[in-house]
C-alpha cells in the first residue's frame, strides 16, 4: 500500500514502531507502524475494536506498550505532553462534575505552561456561550466541544481526536470541521480516529486504515478507493471482444451491462487512454469512483481472513 | 495566594501544584453534604458532650471537655481527610484523570496536591471545633497551646491524607463509598474519639493502640497538656504515613496501568 512518507524521516510529528499490545488473551495492537510528518491531517480509519484507542493511548504515553516505540517529534510521549506540543480529545467521559464550562478550561490551562487563553479555546470549540453551565448538564455534542477546548488549551502542534464527532449531530458535525480547519490551517498535525468513512474522506490528507490491529491500508482516500474498489469506466462499445478489453492496461475486469459495457480498473485514466486508442467507436463514457465504503469493508474483511489463517 | 490562582502566572511544577491544589480545594468546599458530615456532625456532638460533661475531670487531669475537644476535632478530620481523598475514584470513573494526565503536571505532583486538598479540607472542622471549645466549651489554654494543639492535630492528620488517596486509588466508585465510610467509622471508634479507650474490654485496648487514630487524639492531647509531642505518637504516624505511602504509589501506578 502507498505510504506519505513525505519529508517526514527524522521531522516526524508522530513514529510509531512495531508497536503491540495486549489485554490477556486480547491481542489487540499487533505490529503498528506510522510515520506522520508535520502539517499532515490523518485519519485513523477502523471498525470498533480495530486497535484505534489503544493505539492513540500508546500514542499519549497513557497506555505503556508491551513493545515498541512512540517519538513525538522525536521524544517520548509524556515529555512532548509536559512540554504542551500534544492536545487530545479522549474518549467518552473525561470531564469533571459540578464546575461550569469556563472553571473547568481555567483550571486546566493552569496545568499547562503556555496555555492558549481560555477565551480563545472556547471562542474556537465554538462553546462561549454555555461558559456558564455545569458540565454535567451539557449534552453529548456540547460535551464534545468542551472536550476540544481542552485539546486545544496546550496550544498544541499535534491534535489527537478519538473519535471527536460521536454523539455530535450533523449541523454540530460540520460546525466542528470548520473550526478544526481554521486549526490546522495554521500548521498543525491532526490525527483523528473515525469509524465514519466520508469523514476520513472528507478532512483527512491521508487515512490510515486499521484492522484487528494492524494497519492494512495507507494513502489518500482515492488512493484507497483505487486500490481495492478502483474506478469503473462504464461505456457503449460496439464491435470489441470481451478478451480484447480485458487486455487493456490497467484493467482488471470485464462486465455486460445491457448494452454498456463496465470496465473495472485499477488504473482508470491509462485504461481509458488505451481504450480510446484502440476502440475510438465507444461512446457515452462515464466513469465513477469506487465507494470508500465498499473498499473499506472489503479491506476489513481481507485483512480478518489473513488474521484467522 | 491569590496570584498564584492566575493560570498566566508562575508556570514551575512548584507554583502548578499549589494552583492545582486550591482549585481543587475550592471545589471541594462545594459539596454540601461533604461539609455536613466533616464539619456538622463532631461540632453537634461536641456540644452535646460538652454540656454533659462541663465542669468534670478525666483521670489524667485534663478537663473532659478538652479531652473531647481533641476527640470530635480529630473525627470530623478524619472524615474530610478520608472522604477528599476518596473522591478520586470519581475522577477516575469518569476518566478526568485520563485528561489530566495529559497536562504538564508530573504524577508526584498530582499525588501531592490531592494530599494538600485532603490536608486544607480538615481545617473547618478543626477550627470550629476548637472555636467551640473555647467559647461554648469553656476550655481556656494559652495562645501557645491552641496554636500547638491546633499544629500538632493539623500534621498529625497527614497520614489519613494518604489514607483517602489510597482508598481513591484502590476502590472503584460503587466500593469507595463503604469503604470510606467503614474506614473513617472504624478509625473513629477503634481509635477511641467516641468512646475513652480504657472503657475498652482489654483486647480491643490493644486493637485501638495500633490504629492512626489512637495516636493522633494521644498527639494532639499530650501537646494540649502542655506535654509537648510523645514520641511514640509521632513514631506510630510517621511509620503509617511510609507504610500507606508505598501502598499508594503502587495503587496509583496500578490504576494508570488499567486506564
Amino acid at each position: 500500500m502507498t505510504t506519505n512518507h513525505i519529508q517526514a524521516r527524522d521531522g516526524a510529528a508522530v513514529r510509531l514502531t512495531g508497536l503491540h499490545k495486549r489485554f490477556g488473551q486480547v491481542h489487540a495492537v499487533r505490529g503498528v507502524d506510522l510515520l506522520i510528518a508535520p502539517g499532515e491531517v490523518v485519519a485513523f480509519l477502523g471498525p470498533n475494536g480495530a486497535g484505534k484507542s489503544t493505539t492513540i493511548d500508546m500514542l499519549l504515553g497513557l497506555t505503556r506498550p508491551d513493545s515498541g516505540t512512540v517519538a513525538l517529534f522525536g521524544s517520548a510521549p509524556v515529555p512532548a505532553v509536559q512540554a504542551g506540543r500534544v492536545g487530545a480529545m479522549l474518549q467518552a467521559g473525561a470531564l469533571l462534575p459540578d464546575v461550569t464550562v469556563r472553571e473547568l478550561i481555567t483550571m486546566f490551562a493552569g496545568l499547562h505552561r503556555h496555555p492558549m487563553p481560555v477565551s480563545r479555546a472556547m471562542e474556537l470549540a465554538g462553546i462561549t456561550d454555555i461558559a456558564g453551565q455545569k458540565t454535567q448538564k451539557l449534552s453529548g455534542g456540547q460535551a464534545q466541544r468542551v472536550r476540544f477546548a481542552l485539546a486545544l488549551i496546550p496550544d498544541p502542534d499535534l491534535l489527537v481526536l478519538d473519535e471527536p464527532t460521536a454523539a455530535m449531530d450533523v449541523e454540530v458535525r460540520r460546525a466542528f470541521w470548520a473550526s478544526m480547519r481554521e486549526f490546522t490551517a495554521t500548521g498543525r498535525t491532526v490525527l483523528f480516529a473515525t469509524h465514519y468513512l466520508e469523514e476520513a474522506d472528507q478532512f483527512a490528507d491521508r487515512v490510515v486504515v486499521l484492522s484487528a490491529g494492524v494497519v492494512v491500508a495507507d494513502g489518500t482516500g482515492a488512493q484507497i478507493k483505487a486500490s481495492v474498489a478502483g474506478r469503473t469506466i462504464s461505456a457503449v462499445i460496439e464491435d470489441a471482444a470481451d478478451e480484447e478489453l480485458d487486455r487493456l492496461p490497467g484493467v482488471l475486469g470485464v462486465t455486460l451491462q445491457a448494452s454498456r459495457t463496465l470496465l473495472h480498473c485499477n488504473d482508470s485514466d491509462l485504461a481509458l487512454r488505451a481504450l480510446l486508442d484502440r476502440f475510438p467507436q465507444a461512446h457515452d463514457i462515464e466513469i465513477a469512483a469506487g465507494n470508500l465504503e465498499d473498499a473499506f469493508l472489503e479491506l476489513v474483511a481481507t485483512s480478518r481472513q489473513e488474521a484467522t489463517k | 495566594m491569590t496570584t498564584a490562582l492566575s493560570p498566566t502566572r508562575s508556570t514551575g511544577t512548584v507554583g502548578m501544584t499549589i494552583r492545582y491544589a486550591l482549585m481543587s480545594t475550592r471545589l471541594a468546599f462545594r459539596n454540601l453534604r461533604f461539609l455536613v458530615l466533616t464539619v456538622a456532625l463532631p461540632l453537634l456532638l461536641f456540644l452535646l458532650y460538652a454540656n454533659l460533661y462541663r465542669g468534670q475531670d478525666t483521670a489524667g487531669g485534663l478537663s473532659v471537655v478538652a479531652y473531647l475537644m481533641v476527640s470530635m476535632a480529630s473525627f470530623g478530620c478524619i472524615g474530610a481527610a478520608i472522604n477528599t481523598g476518596a473522591r478520586i475514584a470519581v475522577e477516575r470513573q469518569v476518566g478526568w484523570n485520563r485528561q489530566l494526565r495529559l497536562t504538564a503536571l508530573p504524577g508526584p505532583s498530582y499525588l501531592t496536591a490531592k494530599a494538600i486538598v485532603s490536608m486544607l479540607v480538615t481545617l473547618p472542622a478543626l477550627l470550629l471545633v476548637f472555636l467551640a471549645g473555647a467559647t461554648v466549651g469553656d476550655v481556656q489554654l494559652s495562645a501557645g497551646q491552641w496554636l500547638g494543639t491546633g499544629v500538632a492535630v493539623w500534621l498529625g492528620l497527614i497520614p489519613f491524607a494518604v489514607l483517602g488517596l489510597v482508598i481513591g486509588f484502590a476502590g472503584t466508585v460503587d466500593t469507595v463509598q463503604p469503604i470510606s465510610m467503614i474506614t473513617y467509622l472504624g478509625l473513629s471508634i477503634l481509635g477511641g474519639l467516641w468512646f475513652p479507650v480504657e472503657a475498652f474490654p482489654t483486647f480491643l485496648q490493644g486493637v485501638a493502640k495500633v490504629t492512626p487514630s489512637y495516636w493522633l487524639a494521644d498527639l494532639g492531647r499530650s501537646v494540649l497538656a502542655g506535654d509537648g509531642a510523645p514520641v511514640n505518637s509521632v513514631l506510630v504516624l510517621a511509620a503509617w504515613t511510609l507504610v500507606l505511602g508505598a501502598i499508594g504509589v503502587w495503587a496509583y501506578r496500578r490504576s494508570g496501568a488499567k486506564v
